[in-house]
């Protein structure tokens, strides 16, 4: 993985490279390697970590300019531990010093998982939910059985890491008389502004024998964790994707002042 | 989501498909614009082709049942299935809005 891949023109166009030895500045190498060290450049199908122990480990990388579900599809094909989307017309000397691991550190670095790193405007519309609950099952860490709770989990966690956090849109606006035609315009404005949709969704996943967790984070504003409402059944338009969390996940835990959920379930 | 109407003497009717989530907020406008123009006395929403909704789904049926219930229009949601009823379900939303099975 470490040499750079220059597909033909007819395929998706995926840089690979490992983090560790190519490209990346040593900051950077540093900070993912201490993040995701667990995945190592020789790993084994099976997924055992053949090369656990070395000191020299290195972090499977692809790189894209723009994604979208085939390519995304493509891409986890590969079986690469990070997939980044740098943004369309993406300075390529300076993508990889954007910020693109957001997430936290894992307890134990040598258990399996992936991690995907979109930009907002990308990640809006594009399901990546049932794309990552695609590849669990695929890599047969989630079992098709649990699929489906795990995924609207998911999904409301990314809904609120996009809309609330990225976009910073609140649905406060929504209870106002005719506030869904306000909520709408202010959506498609925030989608409008390239700073914003440049913004970074990232997902992790990790899993060991007994659990999958799955952290999203964003890079918005955050929010008060002490808001979210914990039952439903009243008439609010909104608040519900948190209710929906803590009924079908094992745990939910929020972090970094609202930018990261980390949902947890039992396999 | 897409969606297709059918009109009656008696009701308006909706038919969802696909996924109804927090990228439709401008399909919801479409939908309160045909609150807006009907002039039947039952507003009916049939969810029996709809594969998923979220919270932010949920949500716009609740403003959907504001407006109709402020024009003296009944609405109904007809044949949530699978994933689609669990999520209503979840949300309790059958103690505010009629939903036939």
């Amino acid at each position: 993985m470490d040499a750079v891949h220059h597909d033909s023109p007819a395929e998706p166009v995926f840089r690979g490279f490992s983090l560790l030895r190519d490209r990346v500045p040593a900051d950077m190498a540093a900070r993912v390697a201490s993040r995701f060290a667990g995945t190592v450049q020789d790993r084994q199908d099976d997924g055992t970590a053949a090369g656990r122990g070395k000191p020299d480990r290195a972090v499977e990388t692809l790189l894209m300019e723009r994604a979208d579900r085939d390519r995304l599809r493509a891409a986890f094909d590969r079986s690469p531990f990070l997939t980044v989307e740098l943004g369309e017309g993406a300075d390529e000397a300076a993508a990889p010093l954007d910020d693109w691991s957001g997430a936290p550190a894992a307890d134990d670095p040598d258990l399996p998982g992936f991690y995907l790193s979109l930009t907002t405007g990308t990640a809006y519309g594009l399901q990546c939910p049932v794309l990552v609950c695609d590849e669990l099952v695929r890599r047969g860490a989630l079992d098709p059985q649990r699929r489906s709770n795990v995924e609207l989990c998911l999904h409301e966690a990314v809904a609120n890491a996009i809309v609330h956090g990225n976009l910073g849109l609140s649905s406060a606006v929504k209870g106002e008389p005719g506030g869904y035609r306000r909520f709408s315009e202010m959506m498609r404005d925030r989608l409008g502004d390239p700073a914003v949709t440049r913004r970074r969704l990232d997902i992790f996943c990790r899993w060991n024998g007994c659990c999958i967790a799955i952290a999203v984070v964003d890079q918005g504003g955050g929010f008060d964790t002490e808001l979210a409402p914990a039952t439903t059944g009243n008439k609010a338009r909104s608040g519900r994707g948190f209710v929906f969390m803590r009924t079908l996940a094992s745990r939910v835990t929020v972090t970094d002042g609202g930018r990261c959920t980390v949902l947890q379930f039992d396999r | 989501m897409d969606f297709k109407t059918t009109n009656t003497v008696d009701a308006t009717e909706v038919w969802l498909t696909g996924r109804l989530e927090f990228t439709d907020h401008d399909r919801l406008r479409d939908i309160v614009e045909l609150v807006e123009q009907s002039r039947a006395r039952r507003f009916v929403i049939d969810m029996s082709k709809l594969d998923f909704i979220d919270s932010a789904g949920l949500g716009m049926l609740l403003i959907l049942q504001e407006e109709t219930e402020s024009r003296n229009i009944k609405m109904i949601v007809r044949r949530p299935l699978g994933d689609v009823k669990r999520s209503i379900d979840l949300a309790r939303l059958g103690e505010l809005i009629s939903i036939e099975p």
